[in-house]
């Protein structure tokens, strides 16, 4: 697989297709050690190809990318996602932060990242990609139950099914609300505001974050309690029918603040009101950028 | 001279120290992540030493949000009222060496023209006891800037782990030793003798003298000291002349722009000054910034001296190894790799500079 991979980046540069590859490697002083860190990489040159790798440590989202100036100028992109990658690219599109056309999407087929893997994903390869390389273990395909072995010898994870998407939302939300706002202040009290949620995230594009913004201060800066629930509720709202879920938030942040459980309820709250998931259909209209007279509000507490 | 205290000893101390109205702060563990946070008891004191606290024991001398003082505005005149100063005495204990080394660095800053009376007043009512590492990981990198995994700068004791739970204590400060000296009666007495039961502090640590700081080798020799990443000659040659250089782009293309690597490092203290009220009346209070955040340099005319995100990781780099050097002497590093252990996507002080001293010939 990762043969292939990198062979198709090779070729891609080679023939002018595209200016450079944004993949996962190792430094070039890692020289090929197993355990080497990985991170983003952006490879212009066809000899460097070699230095893309492909395991479980590829957490990043690339598409977070997309919109930074330094690598715009680098030219025309080949872009490695993964099937939640994907996703954002879909919703990017759609709120026309990127030409769709302009950009090489290679898609990398992920039976789950880290440990545990990723529990709620059901995009295990990636659609809409011009290419994919890999592709999901037999059997694990949605709808099904119970892992198999995929072909690189490893426990695939089924797709889950909608209703195990929120489990462990509805886990949490069946705790008495006290008990629940118990639970928010002992987090977010933690949040020391170093915004690495906010700069991991593809769907933060805004060129200046309201908490940037200081005439007036609309959001306190302080990571206070009050500060930091300002910003994570305000957060949450920007990112309601946007968050396609690659869970990254909950991963860069130091101080280990679980956001997933704030994104998994907006979103929720738009499949379940409006039968909308973010990067699922590019066809459908966004959730937020969109209104109907029959709109729901009684979701709305 | 030093002298033994066993584990359990070491946690009936912390409760004492709480019960008297200390507030200590240690390892530990929430959500499955090592952090230093305040402890309840010494139940929460986690000692797990092959893996290091993912935050720094700044909160302690440099609180992420601080009150400096309330105004109210009146009729043509302004009151300022005092924000309280701090009272409470303060322990760290099993800081990692790397985050002791904190206060003599700080310091520096927050007495450089203007004497901190709020800074001072806390490093003033913190003691900080140290746990030396027997562990490193892939990220640490305290030799590569000239300390050691027993480097007693900043602590006011040393605790080295010996086996069968047992910790030798070394005070190095007249505050240290007032810590560990007959101040808990369920100790055993001094007169039990050293490792009586492998409970209990051994000899009357009071009447020691304030022990000589050695010069940290065992480590090294001993291999448990992380390798040296990169040679301090060789970067702080190529920072010499290398601010324009071609590769600082390259170097920091992938940089988010996060401030993971700035706020979870001991030393990295900048500050933004912020009014908090309602109308005419609120605070004025100092919270923690980051040189990695757009505006952090953004001109009201809508300038920005760092428009680009390389720029200002290198800034970072250049602060600590050639700014803070140049004024203070120190390097403004102390190679915890916290940067590095953070990093969204794994840049941070030593990547970068091992990348450097490997193309500086």
């Amino acid at each position: 697989m990762i043969a292939t991979l990198r062979e198709t980046c090779r070729q891609l540069l080679s023939d002018g297709k595209v200016d450079v590859v944004i993949g996962y490697g190792h430094d070039a002083a890692a020289d090929g050690a197993e355990d080497a860190p990985v991170y983003p990489v952006f490879i212009t040159k066809p000899e460097d190809a070699g230095r893309l790798v492909w395991n479980d440590r590829c957490h990043a989202n690339l598409a977070v990318y997309l919109k930074h100036e330094e690598i715009r100028s680098l030219g025309r992109a080949a872009i490695i996602v993964k099937g939640c990658d994907q996703r954002s690219l879909v919703v990017l599109e759609k709120e026309s932060q990127l030409d769709r056309s302009k950009i090489y999407v290679i898609g990398i087929a992920c039976d789950g990242l880290d440990r545990p893997k990723c529990r709620t994903c059901d995009v295990h390869e990636p659609r809409g990609a011009d290419v994919i390389i890999g592709h999901k273990a037999a059997g694990t395909g949605y709808p099904c139950a119970g892992g198999v072995p995929s072909a690189n010898g490893t426990q695939g994870l089924p797709d889950t099914l909608p209703d195990d998407r929120y489990a462990e939302l509805r886990a949490f939300l069946a705790r008495p609300s006290a008990e629940r706002l118990a639970y928010w202040r002992q987090e977010l009290a933690r949040c020391v505001k170093c915004y690495a949620c906010r700069q991991v995230c593809p769907m933060c594009y805004c060129r200046r974050c309201i908490v940037d913004k200081n005439r007036p201060q609309i959001i306190s800066t302080s990571a206070t309690l009050k500060g930091n629930f300002a910003w994570h509720i305000t957060r949450a709202f920007h990112l309601a029918g946007r968050c396609v879920g690659c869970e990254e938030c909950s991963r860069a942040c130091p101080m280990g603040i679980d956001l997933r459980l704030l994104n998994l309820s907006v979103a929720q709250a738009a499949e379940e009101n409006f039968a909308f998931r973010a990067g699922d259909d590019p066809a459908a209209e966004p959730v937020i950028g969109s209104y109907a007279i029959q709109d729901k509000e009684d979701f709305i507490r | 001279m030093s002298e033994s205290l066993s584990i359990a000893a070491l946690g009936k101390l912390v409760d004492c120290w709480i019960a008297e109205g200390r507030h200590v702060t240690g390892p530990r563990r929430i959500n499955g992540r090592l952090l230093y946070a305040r402890l309840d008891s010494a139940a929460d004191l986690d000692l797990t030493e092959d893996e290091r606290p993912r935050n720094s024991i700044k909160q302690v001398l440099f609180p992420r949000h601080e009150e400096l003082y309330g105004y109210k505005l009146g009729h043509k005149r302004i009151e300022l009222t005092e924000s309280e100063t701090p009272i409470a005495e303060q322990i760290v204990v099993a800081a990692r060496p790397c985050d002791a080394a904190l206060g003599p660095i700080l310091d520096h800053v927050f007495n450089w023209d203007y004497k901190d009376t709020q800074y001072n007043r806390r490093r003033e009512l913190t003691t900080i006891v140290t746990l030396a590492c027997r562990h490193h990981d892939a990220h640490c990198f305290c030799t590569s800037v000239g300390s050691a995994p027993d480097d007693p700068r900043g602590s006011d004791v040393m605790l080295h782990a010996m086996d069968e739970g047992i910790l030798e204590v070394c005070c190095l400060t007249e505050k240290g030793s007032r810590l560990f000296a007959g101040r808990c009666d369920n100790l055993p007495s001094p007169s039990s003798g050293r490792g009586a039961g492998g409970e209990g502090i051994s000899g009357d640590i009071a009447n020691q003298p304030v022990l000589p700081l050695t010069p940290a080798i065992s480590h090294r020799e001993n291999g448990t000291a992380p390798p040296r990443r990169f040679d301090l000659d060789k970067v702080q040659e190529f920072l010499a002349q290398g601010f324009e250089d071609s590769r600082w782009p390259d170097l920091a293309r992938r940089c988010l722009g996060c401030g993971a690597c700035a706020y979870t490092c001991p030393t990295c203290h900048c500050f933004d000054i912020v009014d908090e009220g309602a109308g005419k009346e609120g605070v004025r209070a100092r919270n923690w910034d980051a040189c990695q955040f757009v505006p952090f340099t953004l001109h009201a005319s809508g300038h920005n001296p760092r428009s680009r995100q390389n720029q200002r990781q290198r800034q970072r780099i250049y602060h600590k190894f050639r700014i803070y050097p140049e004024k203070f002497g120190p390097l403004l590093c102390t190679g915890c790799g916290n940067c590095t252990r953070n990093c969204p996507v794994g840049l941070g002080v030593a990547p970068v500079l091992a990348e450097i001293a490997r193309n500086t010939p």
